[in-house]
C-alpha cells in the first residue's frame, strides 16, 4: 500500500509538471461586457487622476468596467513577469522601457490600435508625438505602446547652500564634471569620515540612465555599432571609472550609494545636499514634501554637466514608462484597452499639472502649462539634445554589471582598470549569448 | 479473492493511518514534490520566462553552464560564508541564552518575549530598519564611535566587502536568536527535574550539570535547531536583496537565492535559475542527511 500510494503521488506530480510545462494559452473571451484590468506602479497623485478618468470613461462606455490595481514600483516588474509567465497578465500595464522591451520582443504586447485610441491612422498617432519618442516601442513599423511619461534628469541646485559655502549659484553652478568635483569639495562638510553635507551625489543605481552619458561624452560606447563588441574606447571608460573612484568613499569621499538618496534629502532643504539629479516630476514631489522650499527662490535647475574635453554633447539619457496592452487578450478587450488608453492619455496637460509627468506630445510641449512649469525649458533643451537609455532584452543584466563595476571602484577599492577588464568580459559574455 | 480477505486489527489500524496522512501527502505532493519535479524538468530545457516559443530540450547543458560560471561559485562562496558565520553563532548563543533563561526564577517570560519579538517582523521590514541603523550617519556608527571613544569613523557597514557580509549576518542573527532560543527552552523543559535533583544530591556543580546532563539530554533539540538554522541560513534572501537595493555591493553578498532570483526575474532565464535551485536542494538534502545520520548514533531516552 505504502509503495502504491507513494508511486501514485509521484506519478501525479510528474504528470502535473509535464502538463504545466507544455501549458496552453487561454482562449479569448468574446463576451459583450468587457472587464479590463490595469496594473500600474504606485503614485498617489496619478492614481487619483487616472481613477477620475476611468470613472468618466466607464460612464461614457457602460459596457466596459475597469479594475485599476497599483503595486510598489520596485515590485511591479516581478509581478508582471510572474503574471505573464503564467499567461495571466493584465489587459493593460506599464513598466520602465528597460524592463518592458522583453515584453515587446517576446510578442507579449499588442500593437496600438490607432483608431480605437482616437487617431485617424498610425501616421497621425506617430505625428502627434515628439520625434524619436516612440522609437523604443516601434518594431517592424508597428508601435507597441503609448508613453505614460518620458523623463530626463537635470541637476537641482540649492542656492542657499551654495551661498553658505561662499559660492555664487549663478556664476559657480557647475557646467562640467570637473566643476562638479571642485564645487562638491567646497560644499561638502565631514565629521571625520562621515559626510554630513554633500555637494552633489549621483542617482544610484541607475547607471545606464545617468552614468553612461559620462562615458559617451568622452567617445565611449557600451556596445559597438554592429552590436558585437562590448565596451568601446577603454580610455573613456577608464576616465569615467576613475572619476567615480575619486568621488567615492575610497577617494575624496564626496558621496556614496550607501547614503540616503540625494533627491530625497534635497527636497527637505535641511542643509544636507546642494545638488541632486532628478526629473521635472521632482517639482511636484518637492511641492508636496516641502511647499515653502518649492515656492521660494532658493533652488534652481541646471543642465546635466559635460566633461571639459567632451567629444560629444550627451545629456542624461531619457527613459520612459509606456502603457502597453496584453496581446493574449481577446480582440474586443484589446480594442477597449486602446480606447481607454487613448482617452486617458489625451489629458497630457492634466498629467503635467497634477502629477508633473511629461507625455511627450507636440501639443504638450507647445502648451502654456508646460512652458509655465519652473525650469521646463532646461529639461526640454536637454531632452532635445539627448538620446534614449540603452534598451534591449539584456539591459537589466547589463545595468547590474555596470553597478558592480562602478560600485567596486567606489566602495571596495578595486582598481578602475581591473573593474573595466571584468566589466568588458562580462558584457561581452552577455552579448555572445544573444 | 485475496483483496477481500478479512483484515487484521493491525492492518486496519495501518489503513486508517494512511487515510489520515493522505491529505498531508497530497498537500506535500502538490506544493513541494510537484515544484521540485517541475524545476528539474525546467532545468533540462532552455526556457525563458516571457517567451511564447516552445522551449527546446538541452539536457545537461544548463548544468554545465552554471557549474563553469564564476558567478555561481561566487554565490556558493557568499552562501557558505553567510551560513557558517550565522549558523554556528546561532546554535551556540541560543543554547547559552536558553540555559540562562531556564535557570532564572524571575522575568523568564519577559526575557523570552523580548528575545522572540524580532522573529514576528517580516524580513523586509527588518532589513529596512537595519539599513537606517547602518547608514553612514546612522546609530550604529554613532554607537561604536561613542563606545570606542572615537569621532567620525565610518565603519562602512554597507560598503566594505567584509563589513557588508558581517552586517547581513548580524541582521539575520538578530531576527532568529529569539526563535531558536525558545526552541531550546522547550527542549530543556522536557528534561525531567528528577535528573537534576539526583545530580544535586550527588554533589554535581552547575557547570557539571550543564555538560553532563543538559547537553547530552538536549541532543535531539540541538540536532533539530542546527538543521533548521542551517536550512534557514542557506535559504537567506530578503536581507541581501534589500541591502543590494539600498546601495550595498552585490558581489560579497550575492548568495545563491539572490542569484536564483536575479537569473529568473531580471534575466528571465528560468531554466538556469532552476539548475541553481536543484543544486541548492541537493546541498540542503545532503547536509541534512549527514546531520540526521550523525545524531541517530546516540538517541536520547529518559
Amino acid at each position: 500500500m505504502k509503495k502504491t500510494v507513494c508511486g501514485m503521488l509521484a506519478a501525479i506530480s510528474v504528470a502535473l509538471a509535464f502538463l504545466s510545462f507544455t501549458g496552453c494559452t487561454p482562449k479569448a473571451d468574446e463576451n459583450q461586457h468587457i472587464d479590463l484590468t490595469i496594473w500600474t506602479h504606485e503614485d498617489k497623485n496619478r492614481t487619483e487622476l487616472e481613477q477620475e478618468f476611468i470613472k468618466e470613461f466607464e460612464e461614457a462606455n457602460p459596457n466596459i468596467s475597469v479594475n485599476y490595481v497599483t503595486y510598489p514600483s520596485g515590485k511591479i516588474k516581478d509581478i508582471l513577469v510572474a503574471g505573464f509567465a503564467a499567461n495571466e497578465g493584465p489587459d493593460i500595464f506599464n513598466i520602465e522601457i528597460n524592463d518592458a522591451y522583453p515584453f515587446v520582443t517576446n510578442g507579449r504586447v499588442a500593437p496600438v490600435d490607432a483608431k480605437a485610441a482616437g487617431y485617424k491612422s498610425q501616421k497621425a498617432l506617430v505625428g502627434a508625438y515628439m520625434d524619436k519618442m516612440l522609437d523604443p516601442v516601434t518594431l517592424d513599423g508597428k508601435v507597441y505602446g503609448l508613453p505614460l511619461e518620458l523623463t530626463n534628469w537635470c541637476v537641482y541646485l540649492n542656492k542657499k547652500i551654495f551661498t553658505d559655502a561662499g559660492l555664487d549659484p549663478e556664476k559657480d553652478a557647475p557646467r562640467t564634471w570637473e566643476d562638479v568635483m571642485a564645487v562638491s569639495e567646497k560644499v561638502a562638510i565631514h565629521d571625520g569620515e562621515i559626510i554630513t553635507r554633500r555637494g552633489f551625489d549621483f542617482r544610484y543605481p541607475y547607471y545606464l540612465i545617468s552614468w553612461m552619458p559620462m562615458v559617451e561624452q568622452l567617445g565611449g560606447k557600451l556596445v559597438s555599432d554592429d552590436g558585437k563588441t562590448a565596451i568601446v574606447n577603454d580610455d573613456a571608460w577608464l576616465k569615467a571609472l576613475t572619476y567615480m573612484r575619486d568621488f567615492g568613499p575610497t577617494g575624496k569621499n564626496l558621496g556614496s550609494p550607501t547614503y540616503t538618496a540625494a533627491r530625497k534629502v534635497f527636497d527637505n532643504n535641511q542643509n544636507e545636499i546642494a545638488m541632486s539629479l532628478s526629473g521635472l516630476y521632482q517639482e511636484q514631489r518637492m511641492a508636496s514634501a516641502n511647499p515653502d522650499f518649492f515656492n521660494s527662490s532658493d533652488w534652481m535647475v541646471i543642465p546635466y554637466p559635460q566633461w571639459k574635453n567632451a567629444t560629444k554633447v550627451e545629456p542624461c539619457h531619457y527613459y520612459g514608462h509606456y502603457y502597453m496592452v496584453n496581446a493574449q487578450k481577446s480582440d474586443a478587450s484589446k480594442k477597449a484597452s486602446w480606447k481607454l488608453l487613448g482617452f486617458m492619455l489625451s489629458h497630457s496637460e492634466e498629467y503635467l499639472k497634477k502629477v508633473a509627468i511629461v507625455q511627450p506630445t507636440k501639443a504638450l510641449f507647445e502648451s502654456d502649462t508646460f512652458k509655465n512649469m519652473p525650469y521646463s525649458d532646461v529639461f526640454k533643451a536637454d531632452l532635445e539634445k539627448g538620446s534614449i537609455v540603452y534598451y534591449a532584452e539584456n539591459s537589466p543584466k547589463i545595468d547590474s554589471l555596470l553597478k558592480t563595476a562602478v560600485e567596486s571602484v567606489m566602495l571596495t577599492g578595486t582598481d578602475p582598470a581591473t573593474a573595466l577588464a571584468e566589466l568588458k568580459k562580462n558584457v561581452q559574455d552577455v552579448l555572445d549569448e544573444e | 479473492m485475496k483483496f477481500f480477505r478479512k483484515l487484521s486489527f493491525e492492518q486496519k489500524k495501518a489503513r486508517w493511518g494512511w487515510y489520515f496522512t493522505l491529505p498531508g501527502l497530497i498537500f506535500f505532493a502538490l506544493f513541494s514534490f510537484y515544484p521540485i519535479i517541475n524545476a528539474f524538468i525546467t532545468s533540462l530545457y532552455n526556457k525563458k520566462l516571457l517567451s511564447l516559443k516552445k522551449p527546446s530540450f538541452v539536457g545537461i547543458a544548463n548544468y554545465v553552464k552554471i557549474l563553469t560560471s564564476p558567478d555561481f561559485w561566487n554565490s556558493m562562496k557568499a552562501t557558505a560564508i553567510f551560513t557558517v558565520g550565522c549558523f554556528i553563532p546561532l546554535v551556540v548563543v541560543c543554547l547559552l541564552l536558553a540555559v540562562l533563561i531556564s535557570t532564572r526564577q524571575r522575568f523568564k517570560r519577559t526575557m523570552q518575549m523580548i528575545l522572540y519579538s524580532p522573529a514576528v517582523l517580516s524580513s523586509v521590514v527588518i532589513a529596512l530598519i537595519w539599513m537606517l541603523l547602518l547608514d553612514p550617519r546612522g546609530i550604529m556608527n554613532q554607537f561604536l564611535n561613542t563606545v570606542t571613544g572615537q569621532t567620525g569613523i565610518d565603519f562602512k557597514w554597507l560598503s566594505d566587502t567584509h563589513m557588508v557580509r558581517f552586517s547581513t549576518i548580524l541582521v539575520y542573527f538578530w531576527k532568529y536568536v529569539g526563535y531558536f532560543t525558545i526552541l531550546y527552552i522547550t527542549g530543556i523543559g522536557k528534561i525531567p527535574n528528577t535528573v537534576y535533583e539526583a545530580a544535586t544530591i550527588d554533589g554535581a556543580s552547575g557547570p557539571q550539570q550543564f555538560w553532563l546532563i543538559t547537553l547530552p539530554l538536549l541532543k535531539p533539540t540541538i540536532v533539530m535547531v542546527s538543521i533548521m538554522a542551517m536550512i534557514q541560513c542557506i535559504k537567506t534572501f530578503s536581507t541581501q536583496y534589500m541591502f543590494t537595493q539600498g546601495g550595498a555591493p552585490l558581489g560579497p553578498i550575492n548568495v545563491i537565492t539572490l542569484n536564483i532570483y536575479n537569473t529568473a526575474m531580471r534575466d528571465l532565464k528560468i531554466s538556469r535559475a532552476s539548475v541553481m535551485s536543484m543544486i541548492l536542494f541537493f546541498i540542503m538534502l545532503i547536509l541534512t542527511s549527514i546531520q540526521m545520520r550523525v545524531s541517530k548514533s546516540d538517541e536520547v531516552t529518559y
